[in-house]
């Protein structure tokens, strides 16, 4: 279809099934450069599944994803992940029993130009690239105010810690694309402001898309560009924040049918 | 009989210790593959065999080639452990990935299919070997320069009794400790470091108390020596197992590993292809086996396609003693079975006046295994289920 350039992400036509139930129903969405951009839902909308599609833990029954322009439908997460695109999770997935700093190395594995036989001979440039990978890595950890934190174990540090750590390590694959689901899951509201500082922040810095997906409408509301909800897996409808909250669908999604009619 | 156990004791101890060492490196490869997938790689005593036959062909080939004996030795070090490396990377290519990848999630497929893999090389080994020499018992070659004997000093020996000692007195004060805390109950069940400094100095107590009233049986030291092959053992296995701790912790791709090792799909998403490290994995385990395999040809001259076996699960159990998935826990595991065996083939013969030989030490073996399942099934280092590696 379109094949504008302002588009990074190009979703078209999605579906997944898992046995009888559709899961992601026909979904089509394009996500323009440098945006924030929302996806929200009830639970059960099939969000989550729907960053397994575009990430590609999970292949689409039909429908094609395109990633800056190139064909993505069915790749190897790792495959898509060395392209730019990287995410962080509703239920935190660190590498919990190494530290702050090694989880975001992690993510620098794919940058890190050594060979084999670099590293058993200790060439120059074996030092080289991993002195570059550290200090890169401890750059983002600074970024994210967890310098004081790069030798503590990924499962010791508190919870909003462990989260922007999750941003950290998704940060140093340097994407292009960035997905964040539910980043303000269990935060309090000082900790819920921060990080939507932060998000912010990291667009304006670094330039890099994001794309949400979150229940605090709060934060919602006051970071992103754009907004799609779903609902049993169909797009419900896309827009700016103002026309999202408007819509009697949406709170028909979230409160169920007749709510709109029983409020007025 | 009291003087004659205890003036042995070095020597069986030392002897142990190289067995170990041996059984440690072995220990790696099924620890390593089992952290990364989860998997209790059977074929990996095969692929230990396959690097020993190896290694004995190379000897074989070159003795006449390459003058110096220790070249010859690393030359045979490198290309045993390469095509223990090939073999590693080829079963896991041709017999776990395709099953991986038609997402089988029952764990006895896997497990079969590598008593299968097992099999089959060990057969291909024996047809490979009988092709081409007519026969598939092979003898490493010996060298003058390896069987020389070099004697150790004399207060080695004795550091090593005391230290045995200790070990011997500590274990026992632990022991009952340990059913002492079961038997009341007590809701503490690990031993605080009070606890434990007390019962270390109950031990040297004892051990002190112990060297003083015997001390005419302690100093008649029979002399400790060694061989050049076992010294050449003992360092190039440390070399290994030093090698391999800086590889996981210190390189890009040890951080991989363990990333895959802790969670696969989390470490695709940043990335990093689970396959390409997994084949690595195989790689490094390979390796390392097949280098004791030469080691261990080198100390026993004799191998054949089924020599794997039995060094193969008893590595498995040093693995399973030190905690599987631990590197740190295989090498432990590995150095205490080694001892505890060697202690147990010399000692049997005298403790049942000879009703049990030393043929008894593979029994030895097993109940340790067996004990350790039963009672510690984390293993000596493992400490919750779910941190690998």
């Amino acid at each position: 279809m379109s094949q504008n350039t302002d588009v990074i992400l190009d979703v078209e036509k999605v579906t997944k099934t898992f046995g009888g139930l559709v899961a992601v129903n026909d979904v089509s969405m394009q996500i323009r450069r440098g945006e924030i951009f929302a996806v929200i839902g009830p639970n059960g909308a099939g969000k989550t599944t729907f960053f397994n599609l575009i990430t590609g833990i999970y292949k689409p029954d039909r429908g094609s994803i395109r990633f800056d322009g190139e064909d993505i439908t069915g790749k190897d997460p790792a495959w898509i992940a060395a392209r730019g695109m990287a995410r962080t999770f509703q239920n935190i997935r660190l590498f919990g029993a190494m530290t702050a700093l090694e989880n975001v190395m992690v993510a620098r594995h794919v940058h890190t130009k050594t060979s084999y036989a670099d590293a058993l001979l200790h060439t120059p440039r074996y030092h080289r690239e991993e002195k570059k990978a550290l200090e890169r890595s401890m750059e983002l950890l600074e970024y994210m105010q967890l310098g004081h934190r790069a030798q503590e174990l990924a499962k010791n540090l508190p919870y909003g810690e462990q989260r922007r750590l999750e941003i950290a390590r998704a940060l140093a694959l340097e994407p292009r694309l960035l997905l964040l689901d539910e980043p303000a899951a269990g935060m309090n509201p000082q900790e819920t402001e921060e990080l939507q500082e932060q998000i912010v922040k990291v667009r304006d810095d670094l330039g890099i898309t994001i794309v949400l997906i979150e229940h605090d409408m709060k934060l919602v509301m006051s970071i992103s560009e754009r907004i799609a909800v779903l609902d049993y897996g169909k797009k419900l409808l896309e827009g700016t924040p103002k026309e999202v909250q408007n819509d009697p669908r949406v709170i028909e999604a979230y409160l169920g049918r007749g709510a709109v009619e029983g409020a007025q | 009989m009291f003087e004659v156990l205890i003036s042995l004791l070095p020597s069986v101890l030392l002897e142990g210790l190289i067995l170990g060492f041996v059984y440690a490196m072995i220990a790696l490869g099924y620890t390593m593959v089992y952290g990364v997938l989860e998997l209790i790689n059977f074929a990996h005593s095969e692929i230990f065999m396959s690097g020993a036959v190896a290694g004995a062909e190379t000897f074989i080939l070159l003795k006449g080639t390459i003058a110096n004996p220790y070249l010859l030795l690393l030359v045979a070090i490198i290309i045993g452990g390469a095509v223990a490396a090939f073999v590693s990377v080829s079963v896991e290519r041709l017999a776990y990935r395709p099953l991986r990848k038609r997402g089988t999630t029952n764990r006895l497929v896997p497990l079969i299919t590598a008593i299968g893999a097992s099999f089959f090389l060990q057969d291909l080994v024996r047809l490979i070997e009988g092709l081409w020499n007519n026969a598939f018992y092979r003898r490493y070659p010996t060298f003058d320069a390896f069987e020389r004997t070099y004697n150790l000093p004399v207060w080695l020996g004795d550091i090593v009794i005391i230290l045995s000692l200790f070990t011997f007195f500590f274990a026992i004060v632990y022991l009952i400790y340990w059913v002492g805390v079961r038997l009341a109950r007590a809701k503490q069940k690990r031993p605080t470091r009070n606890t434990l400094y007390a019962l270390s100095g109950l031990s040297i107590l004892f051990t002190v108390l112990f060297s003083l009233k015997y001390r005419e049986v302690l100093t008649t030291d029979m002399g400790l020596s060694i061989q050049m092959k076992s010294l050449l053992v003992i360092v190039v296995s440390l070399a290994m197992l030093f090698g391999l701790n800086w590889l996981v912790n210190k390189t890009k791709l040890g951080v991989a590993i363990r990333a895959v090792a802790q969670d696969a799909q989390t470490a695709s998403l940043m990335g990093i292809n689970p396959d390409v490290i997994i084949s690595r994995t195989f790689l490094i385990g390979g390796f390392l086996g097949g280098v004791a395999g030469v080691l261990f040809g080198l100390l026993y001259t004799l191998v054949h396609p089924y020599v794997g076996f039995i060094p193969g699960i008893k590595a498995f159990t040093a693995a399973v003693l030190g905690g599987i998935g631990n590197i740190t826990g295989a090498a432990v595991g590995g150095l205490v079975l080694g001892m505890l065996e060697m202690l147990g083939g010399t000692y049997l013969t005298f403790l049942t006046n000879g009703a049990m030989g030393t043929e008894y030490k593979d029994i030895l073996a097993f109940v340790i295994l067996i004990l350790i399942l039963l009672f510690r099934p984390q293993g000596i280092l493992g400490q919750q289920v779910g941190e690998k590696v």
